[in-house]
């Protein structure tokens, strides 16, 4: 089997042989076409190509996110390390830069799915090298997923329940791996797991020589389209273009010089507006609506897989009761929630299920649920009447909101404290803390009510439903428990058909309204905004901030 | 004075032991979790209690108290300062690169606020109650209660949103390149002058209405000399001494008011250094900044003090 990227430079074609291709492309995609799975077959000829029209050479100047607490992408959870480090590296799949969203090959050039479900084939590239000059095989595979799938002690990553069920882990040959799987799992789940940009594969070798832990070291090699030049702590990393790089061609531009700034400051967006920087990400809202009125500059705004929220912990004894929680979901009033801090980062209303997922409740049905109408009044009476039934009528005096010490936190605290209070008499007295005493406070259970934000890694429910809310799941800050819930959970993933996979979605969100495991604030975009003379990226229609941000079909014009 | 210097000397570092102990003590009794900045929420929420075993360990962090305590003294008298919780960078090499930008910063403050203090305050002294005076003794009011921050970050959104005008965003030296790194440098060093200067005014306007009236100063006039010599050769040297034991202690509120000027500047200096390591508790870098600070503070009040035998013949030290 061979690589159709090293192959393509061998094949010479005629005019007749063209003809007689394209007529063999165009019976095949009609076809396909009528196949029932189109998308795959097309995403796996979709390897990333330069843009014909693109220039090479030149420096794109990035600004995204303070540095990384280490280096270990595979441990980390943050952009911190995904935008800086995601350019040096590749992953076995990815998403495709064009949309953000369709699975397409990278180190894998083709994948094949055993008919139960239980057996990912993945076909390497051959001829890639790490830049440190060694080859890659699928023992570096093998290596990467073993750790990632079960890591050694005193590893923890965070991407490990998306493989869950991922068995054995079998080298076929240098350039084919298998990976087999104890029950079948979605198929899009499994590829997206494949495709998550934390995913990198990195050497077996590396891995041996640091006993499996990259936190302290800077620089490993990857076979990724940049090469690390220098670093300066907290300010810059540069990487300079890779000449081996496999995909031929790529990446455009010469050297990509990553500043690091704090997300929605001032001080990045000083720095995008005054043209140190060509592409921002992260901007505060005050500074990209300026940016979008610039000539000259692209303004995007995409969604993130964070969601903003408050924990009820339920071993107190108001809080358990599932009357009062529900009251206090239709007590928070979400659009002037989103409103509150539009100056300090953007936000838009949901419910517990990503809003934007095409298996969530539409957003226009969504708003006209109790909880998420522009007018609360409704949502509020109902509340009302949950509380006296519940026996407090009266309110609740002295609840402790623990809030984390960052502007939106501080903000919605406040905003809904007043909430809690007028409409439903519930009294809160807010403590501020930092994130590290944050959850110190709120895994101890000293709290009643606490303000954060949790990510997942996929937009598939699947992957947050245990962990949000899932019996014991590591963010279920609540100590929130539905048996029925968490049966559905179980086999909603286990459901290989989607639609009906949707329509359990659908009840789970039903049962999550019922009976809140939190509250939802909103969940979180993010605005990004370049320089005109920056090509081949735009993010609109991105999932996150995690999968694409390799640069390679990037170019300056 | 040897033996003074031995006493100053001994104070100096029974002081520095001080500090050291209190910001060690402090550092790790706090609550919080320095895993949360290193591993994230997701990492730190999916954490088992082995994996948080072996990492403390890693990190240091697992052994007793007063041995973590001795290890890092230990570092310091090695010269190595130990290593940043998270990415092992040294705090050495953190303190070599962007410590020249703070020390540029404050040598530009207390520089600025002797130039335009110092001049306002003969200017006050010597026109007692005038309209210049007035005006002198306002604006010193006012940049004294001005916060450094505030202003900072007003001069940093005009110069954005009138000029399109931002100062590097990364350390460039001196010795890389002059006029880059006096953009950087320049406007924490106007800032924090200017609030310095204010103090110093008002100092030497305060002793110069004293030395002004004493006898010394009648007799040089009586003799004819002119005005800006009876100032410059008799009553200015006789009125630097508290403006000098002033600037000593000023430089203290530089050094703490650079840490929220260097933010607000999104200048990569050592405050903003140790704004950065105390959110993500790298008690690491915390407490050799913190202890850096100390020594810097300690070292300047021994020579303020050693600087008062040079100002007037008169002192001293035995």
């Amino acid at each position: 089997m061979s690589d159709p990227v090293s192959d393509r430079k061998r094949v010479s074609l005629d005019r007749r042989t063209f003809l007689k291709r394209a007529g063999l492309v165009s019976a095949g995609a009609a076809v396909a076409g009528r196949l029932s799975r189109p998308g795959v077959a097309a995403a796996q000829d979709a390897t990333v190509r330069p843009d014909p029209a693109a220039k090479r050479g030149g420096t794109l100047r990035y600004g995204v996110h303070t540095a990384p607490a280490h280096f270990d992408v595979h441990q980390s959870g943050t952009v911190a390390n995904i935008g800086a480090q995601s350019p040096m590296y590749d992953t076995l799949l990815r998403r495709s830069p064009k949309d953000g969203q369709t699975v397409i090959p990278d180190l894998a050039w083709k994948w094949d799915i055993s008919p139960d479900g239980k057996k990912y084939t993945f076909h390497l590239r051959k001829g890639v090298k790490f830049h440190d000059g060694a080859d890659f095989t699928a023992d570096d595979v093998k290596a990467t997923y073993e750790r990632i799938v079960r890591p050694p002690k005193g590893i923890v990553i965070p991407r490990t329940p998306l493989f869950s069920t991922v068995g054995d882990i079998v080298v076929v040959d240098p350039h084919r791996i298998e990976f087999r799987l104890t029950e079948p799992r979605p198929k899009a789940f499994m590829l997206g797991a494949f495709a998550s940009g934390w995913n990198i594969i990195v050497r077996k070798k590396t891995l041996e020589e640091n006993q499996g832990n990259l936190r302290q070291v800077m620089a490993y090699p990857g076979t990724g389209p940049f090469k690390h030049v220098s670093r300066k702590d907290k300010e810059i990393w540069i990487q300079e273009r890779n000449p081996d790089y496999w995909n031929k061609g790529l990446p455009l531009v010469d050297r990509l010089e990553i500043y690091h700034m704090m997300p929605f400051s001032a001080e990045l967006g000083a720095a995008f507006l005054s043209s140190k920087l060509d592409y921002a990400r992260l901007l505060d809202p005050v500074s990209w609506r300026k940016a979008k009125e610039m000539p000259g500059v692209t303004a995007a705004a995409f969604n993130q897989s964070v969601i903003q929220a408050v924990w009820m912990n339920m071993k107190k004894k108001p809080l358990a009761d599932v009357r009062v929680r529900r009251a206090m979901h239709l007590a928070m009033d979400r659009h002037t929630l989103v409103e509150v801090v539009k100056d300090t980062a953007p936000m838009q209303v949901g419910g517990f299920v990503y809003p934007f997922h095409e298996m969530s409740t539409p957003r226009a049905d969504l708003e006209k649920k109790l909880g998420y109408q522009k007018d609360i009044k409704p949502a509020v009476q109902e509340a009302r009447r949950l509380m006296k039934e519940a026996g407090y009528a009266q309110g609740i005096k002295g609840l402790d909101f623990v809030v984390r010490d960052a502007n939106t936190f501080k903000l919605w605290a406040v905003a809904i404290q007043a909430m809690l209070k007028e409409h439903i008499n519930i009294e809160c007295n807010l403590r501020v803390v930092q994130i590290s005493q944050w959850f110190d406070e709120v895994g101890g259970g000293n709290f009643d009510l606490g303000i954060s934000a949790i990510v997942s890694t996929l937009m598939d429910p699947s992957d947050y439903f245990s962990a949000w809310y899932g019996k014991d799941g590591p963010q279920n800050y609540s100590y929130w428990t539905n048996p029925a819930f968490h049966d559905l959970a179980n086999q909603i993933e286990r459901e290989l058909d989607d639609s009906r996979r949707k329509a359990m979605v659908r009840k789970a969100e039903d049962i999550l309204e019922s009976d809140p495991p939190l509250l939802p604030v909103s969940y979180e975009q993010i605005y990004d905004a370049w320089y005109n003379k920056v090509h081949g990226q735009n993010p609109s229609t991105f999932f996150g901030i995690y999968d694409v941000v390799r640069w390679d079909n990037v170019w300056l014009g | 004075m040897r033996k003074y210097l031995a006493r100053r000397a001994v104070y100096a570092v029974v002081t520095l032991l001080g500090v050291s102990l209190s910001v060690f003590v402090i550092l790790r009794v706090l609550p919080g979790d320095p895993l949360v900045a290193i591993l994230g929420v997701e990492g730190h929420a999916s954490m088992k209690p082995d994996d948080r075993v072996r990492i403390m360990a890693d990190l240091g962090l697992s052994a007793p108290l007063p041995v973590q305590y001795v290890h890092w003294l230990g570092d310091i008298a090695a010269g190595r300062l130990g290593k940043s919780f998270f990415r092992g960078d040294t705090v050495a090499a953190l303190i070599a690169h962007r410590g020249p930008i703070s020390a540029e910063i404050a040598v530009l403050a207390l520089v600025i606020s002797w130039l335009v203090g110092l001049p306002v305050g003969i200017l006050s002294a010597f026109k007692p109650n005038s309209m210049p005076d007035g005006l002198a003794r306002a604006m010193s009011v006012l940049f004294i209660a001005i916060p450094g921050f505030w202003l900072g970050m007003l001069i940093v959104l005009a110069l954005l949103f009138w000029f399109g005008y931002k100062a590097p965003i990364i350390v460039v030296h001196a010795w890389q390149d002059p006029w880059q790194n006096f953009q950087i440098v320049i406007g924490p060093g106007i800032v924090l002058g200017l609030a310095q200067g204010a103090y110093i005014a008002r100092m030497s306007r305060s002793c110069l209405l004293e030395v002004i009236s004493e006898d010394f100063v009648r007799t040089a006039r009586a003799k004819g000399l002119r005005e800006m010599l009876v100032v410059m050769r008799h009553a200015l040297p006789n009125a630097l001494l508290p403006v000098v034991t002033i600037s000593g202690v000023l430089l203290g509120f530089v050094l703490g008011g650079s840490v929220a000027v260097e933010q607000a500047f999104g200048v990569p200096g050592l405050g903003r250094a140790l704004v950065t390591a105390v959110i993500e508790r790298d008690i690491i870098v915390v407490q050799n900044l913190v202890l850096l600070y100390a020594v810097i503070f300690v070292a300047v009040n021994v020579l303020v003090d050693l600087s008062y035998a040079w100002l007037d013949p008169r002192i001293r030290y035995s």
